[in-house]
């Protein structure tokens, strides 16, 4: 058969790969300095923009979305068009992949510290950005399909699989966790209330984790590592089996973010037990990538590429079984809202994600510009900082988790906390957050290294635009494998269909019910909505970003109630559009703040916290003394509620800003007893009032859980 | 390390002088060589390195005796005729025994006809344990559902909290009927110039009222402690009562969940030592002028001290 002359397309893995570490450089400085604000609040600069409410998202969207999402497409349109034989689908397409992709990181980048956020964590960015991101993902999809389907290749390997499943499940859990109501152009409030939206939230945050950070990156191995090692993939069937097995079973397991939550117990269990069959599936990826390097592992001690990989994959390994075990109830009654979690989703991030990008850009650049390495020595250097980084940063925030949280659990044999005031807990944790930045710090000097390094290596050669390359045109007659997993390789729009099938089983049997059945969600009679001004209030604690470092959920546990007050219910989360429930305690709890101090005392401590908490940590806030309240907006932000549900009556709109008024007048005037004089109109004002709503409706007189039937 | 190891042998020799030493305060940091349990780590430390070297001597015998059983089988098979196959190590037996993957050379047997970008695919058996491991998860996983909501035999979250807070209160109990606390008499509790009790309550006061009240009574957040004026009554009994119950509209909390009724008392005494200290900076005041004749009832409320600790 005559065989077909066409080129492979470098110069758009190139724009990916130098987007991939522009970025990378980007989220770990600003990590750097958000482990340094933890330690040293002087570290918040005192400017309302770089407060660690408002940067740790950039952080995180950073990392994930722009070093992580850069090098999975640079990966992907690397291998893709190998492992096909083909060139992308259409050029134009990739492009606008690519320059819609840096656009959106653009205005992730300028929005997030400007306050416009939604607050769900890993879904921030407001509605015109969530739009164009399921715009440039479709434009990815159909790039990605037009290739599989004029591939040379009859069947797909299991990179593609993965692929494909990150390609679908990422689109539905992005459309789905984005439904929003805009009320401005970068204000909007989630279609979902309470433990609801926290459903749709974490089915959305943790399968982010698994089709953005986990499956795209298992297909990469799949691709880049027996290529390292030239040792064949070890177990085609384990590929199959543990593939189809992740993809359905991770769905389900988000409730595990929710344990001891007011979800449903029978969602939270769904989410333990999905979590534990989780474990086997995981593992599945990690042996096949450990057991290729059978008969290579001599290699791995001179390679360096394969050093990242192996302890990328063995990381992985590590991230997966933990990720279990930190589902059972009893493990994540200890571990959740402390720093151990912040440790495991690290050894994820900086050992599987990174470790995987760096040893395969070390493999990639040399390739792409034919040349070798500028230097081997730089590159193990890398190896060694990025690994004593890992270790720096995971063992102190380990250790710093478990012994704040048995500080807060601890009771003393009279029946009261050991350590009353929660400042004690996390000042007894500073020193292993000076390790932890130590570690951080370790790290992106590797990766500064790396730079370096890759820069020198692409000066070195020439780079190689357009990849010649030749392969015979796809037949039609069948070849090779009439298994049934076979002939699925051969059909990818049955195969996509398939895999769409998989992830929707299981969000679709936790979510359904949780809407549609109203005991699942007990209403309280003496819950109402919040006033105009405690609505204001509570945009100002989104857009502080307070949800970073503050929980409001009171967990069932002796230790919380007595620390607290009375655990929280759901029903008392029904006008809460979007749920601010946290999912990390820097400061304590504010569910039941509401009453609990006067109003001078949120006055001075927002002003400066250090002032009433000595040793507080948390950073001052004296923008809100100055700015005040928008109240053109009020109109807007009451109509848009109303339309998703909260119960405003028709017409509100119009008085709205009087009600506002008259509760404001009235925290002046508490203020002013006091010795305070304050702007009536302060943003402050409207904060306070809604710290001092917070959690208080079950405490009015005659309140009552009726289940609606 | 002659004086290393006679200064090992002396950690082993007190052993007799463990009752002797009756200071309980001291952790094992702040004086390792007197500490009763340090002979007991010495030797735990020596019985490791004892064992550690007891592994490796008889690894290295083994490998010796390997190669004498190795040397034999050769003389032996060369003896017969026959090529001399090695035995596979253990370690080899058990990676087989585990992954049962096809041995290496025998790869040909199992590799598929695929060849992608260079990159071809072997088809291992799935290993072995992995399987039974993801059996096991799936096993596991029906029957904590069964256990937790088909025959509720473990206790959901709700049940689990009441459990917790019961076990708590039969604990308190048992404690108090074993030790009960004197407890404090609100209505007949009178202020004495105490200066250990008073200065127990500073240091209270220090570290839970000096953030509002400032660390000198001043005031800030909350009211002026040391001037005439009082919202809530300035005798002893009322401030114990403010203390204990709070004032919740104010922000002033209840403090009855977080200190101890000697404790409440001790601070209730030390905020009525510094009265007329006149210190720096003094809040303006609040409330009326208070004499020490009258006695504002209504906002002590009576409720027995033992009734709250056994809370």
């Amino acid at each position: 058969m005559e065989l077909e002359k066409f080129s492979y397309d470098n110069k758009i893995v190139k724009a990916f790969i130098i987007a991939t570490v522009v970025f990378g450089l980007v989220g770990m400085l600003v990590g750097l300095t958000i482990a340094l604000q933890l330690v040293w609040p002087i570290f918040n600069f005192d400017l309302q923009y770089t407060t660690f409410g408002r940067i740790r998202p950039l952080h995180t969207n950073a990392i994930i979305f722009a070093f992580v999402g850069n090098a999975m497409f640079a990966g992907v349109y690397y291998s893709m068009q190998r492992l096909l034989k083909t060139r992308m689908f259409n050029d134009t397409l990739s492009w606008i992949n690519f320059w819609g992709w840096q656009t959106i990181i653009l205005a992730a980048a300028i929005t997030l510290p400007l306050g416009m956020t939604t607050s769900k964590e890993y879904a921030e960015l407001e509605w015109p950005i969530d739009i164009a991101i399921t715009l440039i993902w479709v434009v990815f999809g159909i790039n990605m399909i037009g290739t599989i389907l004029k591939r040379r290749e009859q069947h797909m390997y299991v990179a593609i699989w993965f692929y494909i499943a990150t390609f679908v499940t990422v689109a539905v859990l992005h459309v789905v966790n984005s439904f929003e109501m805009p009320v401005t152009l970068f204000k909007s409030y989630s279609f979902y209330a309470g433990v609801q939206d926290a459903l749709v939230q974490w089915w959305y945050g943790h399968n982010a984790v698994a089709f953005f950070l986990t499956t795209p990156f298992l297909g990469l191995m799949y691709y880049y590592l027996p290529k390292a090692a030239n040792r064949p993939v070890y177990s085609y069937r384990l590929s199959i089996i543990h593939f189809w097995s992740l993809i359905f079973i991770y769905i389900w397991a988000g409730p595990h973010h929710l344990l001891y939550s007011t979800l449903p117990d029978w969602a939270q269990s769904l989410g333990v037990v999905f979590s534990i069959m989780l474990i086997a599936p995981s593992w599945g990826g990690m042996l096949n990538g450990l057991l290729t390097l059978r008969g290579a592992w001599d290699r791995v001690r001179e390679d360096v590429v394969l050093k990242f990989f192996v302890v990328a994959v063995t990381a992985y390994g590590m991230a997966t079984l933990e990720g279990p075990l930190l589902s059972l109830k009893n493990i994540n009654a200890i571990a959740h809202f402390t720093d151990w979690i912040v440790a495991h989703v690290h050894v994820g991030g900086l050992g599987w994600n990174g470790f995987m990008i760096f040893g395969m850009l070390y493999w990639l650049v040399p390739k792409m510009w034919d040349t070798k390495i500028y230097s081997n020595k730089l590159a193990n250097l890398h190896f060694w900082l990025g690994t004593l980084g890992i270790i720096f940063y995971a063992l102190p925030m380990y250790i710093s988790g478990v012994v704040q949280s048995l500080m807060w659990k601890e009771f003393n044999a009279e029946g009261f906390l050991v350590y009353k005031n929660f400042l004690e807990t996390t000042v007894q944790i500073l020193p292993l957050h000076m390790l932890r930045a130590t570690g951080g710090a370790l790290y992106l000097t590797g990766a500064i290294i790396m730079t370096y390094n890759l820069i020198k290596t692409a000066y070195a050669g020439k780079f190689i635009a357009n990849e010649d390359a030749e392969a015979a045109p796809l037949t039609t007659a069948a070849h090779g494998g009439t298994g049934w997993h076979a002939v699925l390789e051969r059909k990818p729009l049955v195969f996509t269909t398939l895999a769409l099938v998989a992830i929707l089983i299981g969000g679709a049997i936790e979510m359904v019910p949780t809407f549609l059945i109203k005991s699942n969600v007990p209403t309280i009679a003496s819950v109402k909505p919040y006033t105009p001004l405690e609505l204001h209030g509570r945009d100002i604690y989104i857009r502080e970003g307070c949800v970073n470092c503050h929980s409001q959920l009171v967990r069932p546990f002796r230790s919380e109630t007595e620390r607290y007050g009375e655990y929280s219910k759901s029903g008392e989360y029904v006008y809460d559009h979007p749920f601010l429930w946290g999912s990390k305690r820097t400061g304590p709890d504010l569910q039941r703040i509401g009453g609990k101090y006067n109003d001078s005392w949120h006055y001075y401590h927002m002003y400066d916290p250090g002032s009433v908490s000595a040793g507080s940590i948390m950073p001052s806030y004296p923008w809100l003394f100055e700015q005040v309240i928008d109240k053109d907006g009020t109109a807007g932000k009451i109509s848009a509620l109303r339309t998703i549900g909260v119960p405003y009556a028709e017409g509100f709109e119009e008085v709205a800003n009087a009600d506002m008024d008259k509760q404001a007048a009235r925290i002046v005037e508490n203020l002013q007893l006091e010795g305070i004089e304050v702007v009536p109109d302060a943003e402050i004002i409207a904060l306070i009032a809604y710290l001092q709503r917070l959690g208080t409706d079950i405490k009015v007189k005659d309140a009552g859980v009726v289940a609606n039937q | 390390m002659k004086n290393r190891i006679l200064f090992l042998f002396t950690l082993l020799l007190p052993l007799g002088a463990m009752a002797q030493d009756a200071a309980p305060a001291k952790t094992f940091w702040d004086d390792p060589i007197n500490h009763p349990m340090t002979p007991f780590y010495a030797l735990m430390v020596l019985v490791g390195v004892v064992t550690v070297l007891v592994f490796v001597v008889a690894i290295m015998l083994l490998q010796v005796l390997n190669t004498f059983v190795e040397k034999a089988a050769q003389e032996k098979a060369a003896a017969l005729g026959i090529a001399y196959v090695k035995e596979p190590s253990w370690w080899t037996k058990l990676d087989r025994k585990l992954t049962n993957a096809v041995p290496m050379e025998k790869e040909a047997t199992v590799m598929l006809d695929h060849n992608y970008d260079g990159i071809r695919e072997l088809d291992n058996h799935l290993p072995p344990w992995w399987k039974w491991l993801f059996y096991g998860t799936i096993v596991w996983g029906v029957i904590y559902f069964v256990v937790y909501h088909v025959t509720d035999n473990a206790p959901l979250q709700e049940q689990e909290y009441e459990n917790e807070v019961a076990m708590a209160d039969a604990q308190l109990k048992k404690l108090r009927a074993a030790q009960p606390v004197a407890s404090i008499d609100e209505e007949a509790l009178a202020y004495t110039n105490d200066a250990a009790l008073i200065s127990k309550g500073q240091a209270i006061y220090k570290s839970n009222c000096a953030s509002c009240h400032k660390d000198n009574g001043e005031g800030g957040i909350g009211p002026n402690l040391t001037d005439e004026y009082w919202l809530h009554g300035g005798s002893i009994k009322n401030i114990y009562a403010t203390v204990k119950n709070g004032v919740p509209d104010k922000g002033m909390i209840s403090w009855s969940a977080i200190l101890k009724p000697e404790e409440m008392r001790d601070v209730s005494f030390f905020i009525m030592s510094i009265r007329g200290t006149n210190p720096a900076n003094p809040k303006a005041p609040q409330g009326t002028v208070w004499k020490d004749t009258e006695v504002k009832t209504e906002s002590v409320k009576v409720d027995s001290v033992q009734a709250q600790a056994g809370m």
